[in-house]
C-alpha cells in the first residue's frame, strides 16, 4: 500500500522540469527587495543566425571563406519549429534566400525585441526601482522598461514599448508596438506590426539568467511560440560596453550608389 | 496667413508659455555670480534624497532646453548675468516671440547649416510640430551664456589647430556633397554634439537618468545615445581605443557626480578636436533641478580650457525613441539632389 | 547659426537651431515653390523627420503620391498626440518647396487642413482645449 502511494507521488506532475523552474536559486536583492539583475550580460549561441536548429553552411561572401560561414546550432525554439501560417511560408523562404539584401541587421537598423537580447554583442542592465534600463552594445540600441503602472505607446517604434513587473524571482516584460520592419534572425524569420512579446528573465545562478520570450502574432503565426536560452554574465574585471555605432559601417552599402562619380 | 482657430491657438500658446515659465530654482538664483566655489556653498544647503546605496538620486526625465547660447553675444561682453528684472523681460519676450511664431508662422532663418549664409525658407515650420523651444519646458538661468567667466566665449584656437582646420576646410571646398562621409556626423545619424558635454539640442533636448549600484546611466533623446558611467573608481580603457563619445568614468564627491571622459576619436563630434578631455559635475540642487557644470580641454585645439554651466530641469513627459538612421531619407535625398544639380550644371555648360 | 534680434536692450536669440544637423537647402529647392492639395494616405512618424504621404490629383485627373517632410513627432507625443491623430483621408494643403532631385517630395513649410486649421496643433485632442487663464 505504502509503495503504491510512493509511486504516485513520484509520478505526480509537480514541477515538470523546465529551464525556468529547475532551480530554487534566490539571487541577491536590490535595496528595494527585488532580484538584482544589474550587470553586463550576453547570449552565447547562434540564435541570431537562425532561431531554428541548423547545420553549418557556407557564408554569403566568398572572399571571407570560413570567417563568415554559418556556424551550426541546436536552435532555441521550443518544439524546434516556428509555426508559420501556410500563407506566410513563401515570404519566409524569400526572406531567407535574399537575406543579405533584406536583413535589417545588415543595414545596422535597430533590432527590436527579442533579437536585441541574442545578437552577438553584450548588453547592460541598469536596474532601478521604477525603471529598468537596458543598453545594448549593438547600434547603441536602448530601451527603458517601465516598472510602474503600465502605459501605452503613442506610436510604434523599432525597440517597442516595454512594461515590466516582478513575478517572484522573474522579471516579466510585456513588449508591444514594435514596427514590422525588424527580423528575428539572419534567416528571414519575420513578423507583422501585431507582434506581441512577453519576456521572462529568471536568475539561475549569480552569473546566469534563464531567458524566455513568448512570441505572438496572429497575422503571421498559427499560435504563440517560445524561445529560451541562458544569458551569461560578462565577468571580466572592468567589463564594459564599447561603442558599436554601425550606421557608419553600412553607409557605403546604403549611399555608395549616390556618391559622385569621378 | 490667417488662422480660423486663432483663439484656440492663442489659448494653447498661453498654456505652453505658462508651463515654460518654470520658477528659477532658489538655489540657482542664490548663486553669487562669481566663482564655482561660491556655487558649491549655495548648493550644499539642500540635501538630495539618497538611493539605498547612499548615493544622491539623480533619476528622472529632465531637459536642458534653454534660450541661453553657448557663447556670450558680443553686445553683452563682460556681462555674465542678467538681473532678475532683465530675466523677467527675457521671459516675456520669449512668450511674445512664440505667440508671433504660432500666429504668423516661423520667420525665415538660416537653415542651411552653412555659417553666415542668408536666410532660407526651405524648412518646415518648427512650431507646427511643437518643436519650437518655447513649446517645451525651458530651463531658465540668469547667465548670458552657457560658458562661464568674464569672456563667456570659446578660447582662441592654437596656431596648429587653426592650420589643421583650415586645411580640412580647403580640402572639403567644392566636395561638400560628394559622398556621405562629407556630411556632418549628425546628418549621418552617427553622433551629435548634445551628448558630452550635455549641450542643449534645438528640440527634444531631453535626457533620462537611471541609477543602479555603481552605475549612472544617462540616455539623451537624440540619438538614443546612452552613457553608462561606472562609479567604482576604475581607470579608463586603453588609449588606443577611441570612441565618438569617449570613455566616461565617474566618482562621487559628496553629493556631486564627477565624470571624467577621455578616449574621444580624432574627429570628435565637437568641432574637430583631436584629444578632447571633458570633466562634468552633476549636482542636484532642489527637487526639480540638477546643476550641470562642465570643463572642456584639448591643449592641441584651444589655448586654454573652457567651462560652462546650465541648469537641467525635470519634465513631466518622457523620452521617446529617436531612431534617426532607420528613416534618414534626408541623407539620400541630399546626395541625390547634389547629383541632379551636377548633371544640370554639366548640361548648361555644354550648351 | 542663431539669428539674434535686439529687443529692449536685451538679446533674445530666435529659435532657429544653433547648429543644423543637415543643410535643408541641399535637399529642397528654393526656386521651386509649390502648393499642393491632397488627401492623407499615411503619416510616417519617423525621426529625424516625419513624412506625410498625400495623394494629389493633377489637372489631368492623374493621382500622384507625394511625400511631405515635416518635423520630429516626439514632442507632439508629449503634447498628447499619437500616430492616429492625423486621420487618413484628411484633405490638407501644403505650402512648400520641391526636392532638389525633382522627385515627388517636398518640404511642407506650412501645412493646413482645407478649412485653414494648422497641422498639427490645430488638431482636436486633450491639450487643445486648455483652461482659459
Amino acid at each position: 500500500m505504502m509503495g503504491w502511494i510512493a509511486v504516485i507521488c513520484v509520478l505526480s506532475p509537480a514541477a515538470a522540469p523546465s529551464v525556468a523552474q529547475v532551480s530554487p536559486y534566490r539571487v541577491p536583492r536590490t535595496a528595494d527587495g527585488k532580484p538584482n539583475l544589474s550587470g553586463i550580460w550576453q547570449a552565447l549561441n547562434t540564435a541570431d543566425w537562425d532561431l531554428e536548429g541548423h547545420a553549418a553552411a557556407a557564408g554569403p561572401v566568398t572572399s571571407l571563406g570560413a570567417v563568415f560561414a554559418k556556424p551550426p546550432g541546436l536552435g532555441v525554439v521550443e518544439g524546434d519549429e516556428i509555426p508559420y501560417l501556410p500563407a506566410m511560408t513563401t515570404r519566409k523562404k524569400d526572406n531567407q534566400t535574399n537575406w543579405t539584401k533584406l536583413d535589417p541587421e545588415v543595414k545596422c537598423y535597430l533590432p527590436g525585441v527579442p533579437r536585441a537580447t541574442y545578437l552577438p554583442y553584450p548588453f547592460q542592465i541598469v536596474q532601478s526601482q521604477n525603471n529598468v534600463l537596458i543598453s545594448y552594445e549593438y547600434a547603441g540600441a536602448v530601451r527603458v522598461i517601465n516598472m510602474g503602472a503600465p502605459t501605452k505607446a503613442p506610436a510604434d517604434s523599432w525597440m517597442g514599448w516595454s512594461n515590466g513587473h516582478w513575478e517572484g524571482e522573474t522579471l516579466v516584460v510585456d513588449v508591444t508596438s514594435q514596427l514590422e520592419d525588424t527580423w528575428f534572425d539572419r534567416s528571414g524569420n519575420f513578423h507583422s506590426d501585431a507582434l506581441h512579446v512577453v519576456e521572462r528573465y529568471t536568475p539561475r545562478t549569480p552569473d546566469i539568467i534563464d531567458y524566455e520570450a513568448t512570441i505572438e502574432d496572429p497575422n503571421v503565426f498559427s499560435r504563440p511560440w517560445k524561445i529560451s536560452m541562458p544569458l551569461y554574465r560578462r565577468v571580466e574585471k572592468n567589463a564594459r560596453l564599447l561603442e558599436f555605432k554601425c550606421p557608419e559601417f553600412a553607409e557605403e552599402l546604403l549611399y555608395g550608389p549616390l556618391r559622385k562619380k569621378d | 496667413m490667417t488662422y480660423r482657430s486663432l483663439a484656440s491657438v492663442i489659448a494653447f500658446a498661453a498654456v505652453i508659455a505658462a508651463s515654460m515659465l518654470a520658477q528659477i530654482p532658489a538655489a540657482v538664483q542664490a548663486q553669487s555670480p562669481a566663482t564655482p566655489a561660491k556655487t558649491a556653498s549655495a548648493t550644499r544647503a539642500w540635501t538630495p534624497p539618497l538611493l539605498p546605496d547612499g548615493k544622491p538620486d539623480l533619476q528622472g526625465v529632465w531637459t536642458n532646453n534653454t534660450v541661453t547660447d553657448l557663447e556670450r553675444p558680443k553686445a553683452l561682453a563682460g556681462k555674465e548675468f542678467y538681473t532678475e528684472a532683465e530675466l523677467k523681460d527675457l521671459q516675456n519676450q520669449e512668450r511674445q516671440r512664440l505667440y508671433v511664431t504660432e500666429t504668423e508662422g516661423q520667420p525665415p532663418a538660416n537653415h542651411s547649416g552653412v555659417e553666415g549664409a542668408g536666410a532660407d525658407d526651405v524648412h518646415y515650420d518648427f512650431s507646427q510640430f511643437g518643436l519650437d523651444r518655447a513649446q517645451a519646458k525651458l530651463a531658465w538661468s540668469r547667465r548670458t551664456s552657457i560658458i562661464v567667466g568674464p569672456e563667456g566665449t570659446i578660447p582662441p584656437l592654437t596656431p596648429d589647430a587653426r592650420k589643421r582646420l583650415a586645411e580640412i576646410r580647403a580640402k572639403a571646398k567644392g566636395h561638400e556633397f560628394d559622398g556621405p562621409e562629407m556630411l556632418p556626423l549628425g546628418a549621418r545619424c552617427i553622433a551629435r554634439v548634445n551628448v558630452v558635454p550635455l549641450l542643449p539640442s534645438a528640440y527634444n533636448s531631453n535626457l533620462q537618468i537611471v541609477q543602479s549600484a555603481g552605475y549612472v546611466a544617462i540616455e539623451t533623446e537624440e540619438i538614443h545615445d546612452v552613457r553608462v558611467i561606472p562609479t567604482d573608481g576604475r581607470s579608463h580603457i586603453p588609449g588606443n581605443i577611441r570612441q565618438w563619445y569617449g570613455d566616461p568614468v565617474g566618482h562621487w564627491e559628496g553629493n556631486t557626480l564627477v565624470v571624467d571622459t577621455t578616449n574621444f576619436t580624432e574627429m570628435s563630434p565637437f568641432r574637430g578636436a583631436q584629444n578632447l578631455h571633458v570633466i562634468e559635475r552633476f549636482t542636484r540642487v532642489d527637487q526639480d533641478t540638477i546643476l550641470y557644470q562642465f570643463t572642456v580641454e584639448d591643449p592641441g585645439m584651444w589655448t586654454k580650457a573652457w567651462s560652462g554651466e546650465l541648469p537641467i530641469t525635470r519634465i513631466n513627459g518622457q523620452i521617446y525613441e529617436y531612431a534617426c538612421h532607420e528613416a534618414n531619407y534626408g541623407l539620400a535625398d541630399t546626395l541625390r539632389g547634389a547629383r541632379v544639380a551636377e548633371t544640370d550644371a554639366a548640361k548648361n555648360s555644354a550648351k | 547659426m542663431t539669428k539674434l534680434f535686439l529687443v529692449g536692450g536685451l538679446l533674445l536669440a530666435a529659435a532657429a537651431p544653433a547648429w543644423a544637423h543637415h543643410g535643408f537647402a541641399a535637399e529642397f529647392d528654393q526656386t521651386r515653390p509649390l502648393k499642393l492639395k491632397g488627401t492623407v494616405t499615411k503619416w510616417e512618424v519617423t525621426n529625424p523627420h516625419s513624412w506625410i504621404h498625400i495623394d494629389v490629383k493633377g489637372d489631368d485627373g492623374k493621382v500622384v503620391g507625394w511625400m511631405i517632410e515635416g518635423g520630429s513627432p516626439n514632442n507632439l507625443y508629449r503634447l498628447g498626440l499619437t500616430k492616429d491623430s492625423l486621420p487618413l483621408g484628411s484633405e490638407i494643403v501644403v505650402d512648400g518647396y520641391q526636392a532638389k532631385d525633382r522627385s515627388a517630395k517636398a518640404v511642407g513649410k506650412s501645412v493646413t487642413f482645407a478649412d485653414g486649421r494648422r497641422l498639427f496643433l490645430g488638431l482636436p485632442g486633450p491639450e487643445s482645449e486648455p483652461d482659459k487663464k
